[in-house]
């Protein structure tokens, strides 16, 4: 096992929003979660992160207890995580959005020497730039993207951290159906090809049932339903409550 | 090196640190400074120049605001005063301990308040400014000579260059000046610039790239005032004298108005919003004592025109310009 959580809780106040949830990702997997608003599929997510403590239970990246790590301590053993609404640096270009993320394991606290002298850091994020098509738009400010290339951007940023775990929330979130598939696209690329992990959480069924090796189910915070995408939409507890 | 091959239009980024001419251009424009205004006026500017600096660097390019940094600028001052008048410390010592008081301040402060966010920080830091100020007010009197000030501190020379002069202790702080500039802009170029500037942008996003986010706040604070600590340390030099209103909030506020009236986040904007204050100031007082009535609507003014800071505003409509004609 990659990354697994154990009995996983998140109370928020009186609001069971995960409740004893356990969830497993295997090495070089796609797993997806979905399930209707307010299932607690991002909670769990910003579980997984580091960005929320859980209340109980606990969370294992190869058998080390991450569950009391932060958000970047999270970030920095390989498990990242990208936004729902993007969250990119909008007044620097797109290669410099990159760029700083590159620099995370090599180099941050450096007051003298020039960031554009870091080879191995600048070639790690032109290739970025080529994966998420952005080569073109490189020295544009990231807020004269459009909708979808910001997008495009949010997942840059992750990868050029070199996660071990990619943990993408609705990346086609407001995309046009072309946008939507192209997306699709590239996250089934950058685990076929790049062998990365990789965990989901998408509202768009095509996409998850498409791309996805396995699927977790999730509703008022706890697991419905988990298997392969045949298995999952043929539940019939699943079809009730959430496929229609 | 990175190829620009891939590029199609180039748009400038308006927080990008400028070419090395232009540092080097700045430079040289300052050596010619007494020529245009008088060199007491011209070497204030520098002073406060050097301040700027790190002041930008902490609000303009790490977007945290400070209301306290008097304290440092003030406490620069005094180290430096108490080592010229009492250890008979030669001016490059004095000016280190200046620093080097400033720097562990900061560390403290930094250490109690560095976890406070946006006007929270703003408002810790200038309790503690103010609790400094009152300090030396009252029961440290003794020491730093209470309202009157830090008096008495001899006559300096370095290089066997008397800085009582106007004229060396000008070109004494220009060259410290030029240095400053030069580094500040290697900073903004490196890898620690990149990332305060990611944390200005995004702090979240910074962080979920595996920064840590509090740490780099609090080394830039620390820096900033490595920068006030040598700014307050040369007014001493300069004035030699430290009155008692370097440590008072005002200085702070001062700092505060200087930089957003520059531009900040720009690297000219401090240099810029000193100049025009301090000339100002200098200007309107001779004319009339209510200056502040008149400096205070030139400022309305100038930020009603100038948005973004004087330096900021004129990037903003040059990159504007760039790509109307790229366009084209």
């Amino acid at each position: 096992m990659l990354l697994r959580t154990e009995k996983i809780c998140k109370y928020f106040g009186g609001l069971k929003a995960v409740d004893d949830v356990d969830f497993v990702l295997k090495k070089g997997q796609l797993k997806s979660i979905i399930g209707p608003n307010g299932a607690g599929k991002t909670t769990l997510f910003n579980l997984i992160a580091g960005a929320y403590l859980p209340t109980k239970g606990k969370v294992f990246l190869k058998d080390k207890d991450i569950s009391r790590f932060t958000l970047n301590k999270v970030s920095r053993l390989g498990v990242v995580k990208t936004y729902q609404i993007n969250h990119i640096f909008p007044n620097l270009t797109v290669f410099e959005n990159i760029r700083i993320a590159a620099q995370v394991r090599k180099t941050s606290f450096n007051i003298w020497r020039q960031a554009a002298s870091y080879r191995e850091i600048n070639e790690l994020a032109e290739e970025i730039l080529l994966q998420v098509e952005l080569a073109e738009k490189r020295n544009q400010p990231a807020s004269t993207l459009s909708h979808g290339e910001r997008r495009y951007l949010e997942i840059g940023i992750a990868l050029a951290t070199q996660p071990e775990v990619l943990l993408l929330d609705e990346p086609t979130a407001g995309m046009s159906c072309a946008e939507t598939n192209q997306c699709a696209d590239m996250i089934k690329n950058l685990n076929r090809n790049l062998g990365l992990s990789i965990v989901l959480v998408e509202h768009d069924m095509s996409v998850v049932m498409s791309i996805s090796e396995e699927i977790l189910v999730m509703n008022e915070g706890r697991t419905l339903a988990e298997g392969t995408p045949r298995e999952v939409s043929d539940n019939e507890e699943v079809q009730r409550v959430y496929l229609g | 090196m990175v190829d620009d091959r891939t590029s199609t239009i180039k748009l400038p980024n308006l927080h990008s640190p400028p070419k090395p001419v232009i540092v080097y251009g700045t430079f040289i424009v300052l050596l010619f400074l007494p020529l245009i205004i008088s060199t007491p006026l011209a070497t204030e500017i520098l002073i406060w120049t050097i301040f700027g600096l790190g002041f930008n660097l902490l609000l303009g390019y790490t977007g945290v605001l400070s209301f306290g940094h008097a304290a440092y600028f003030g406490l620069g001052a005094y180290a430096a005063g108490l080592a010229f008048r009492y250890l008979d410390a030669s001016v490059p010592v004095g000016i280190i301990m200046g620093i080097l008081a400033a720097m562990l301040l900061a560390c403290i402060i930094g250490a109690l308040a560095i976890r406070s966010k946006g006007v929270y920080f703003a408002m810790i830091s200038l309790a503690f400014g103010q609790m400094l100020y009152f300090l030396a007010l009252s029961p440290l009197k003794g020491i730093t000579g209470g309202e009157d000030g830090l008096t008495r501190i001899p006559s300096l020379d370095f290089l066997s260059f008397s800085l009582g002069k106007p004229l060396p202790l000008y070109y004494f702080v220009c060259i410290i000046t030029g240095i400053m500039l030069f580094v500040t802009w290697r900073i903004l170029q490196s890898p620690f610039g990149k990332l305060l500037q990611a944390f200005r942008e995004n702090e979240e996003r910074a962080k979920a790239c595996g920064y840590n986010t509090t740490l780099v706040k609090y080394c830039s604070l620390v820096i900033s005032a490595f920068y006030a600590g040598l700014a307050g340390a040369l007014n001493t030099v300069y004035l030699s004298y430290v009155p008692l209103s370097t440590l008072f909030w005002l200085t702070s506020g001062t700092m505060v108005m200087m930089t957003i009236l520059g531009g900040k986040g720009t690297f000219l904007g401090p240099l810029l919003g000193v100049g025009v204050f301090l000339f100002l100031q200098n200007t309107i007082s001779l004319f009339t004592p209510r200056w502040e009535l008149f400096v205070g609507a030139i400022f309305v003014v100038i930020i009603l025109v100038f948005p973004g800071g004087i330096m900021g505003t004129l990037t903003e409509k040059f990159a504007a310009f760039r790509m109307r004609r790229q366009g084209e």
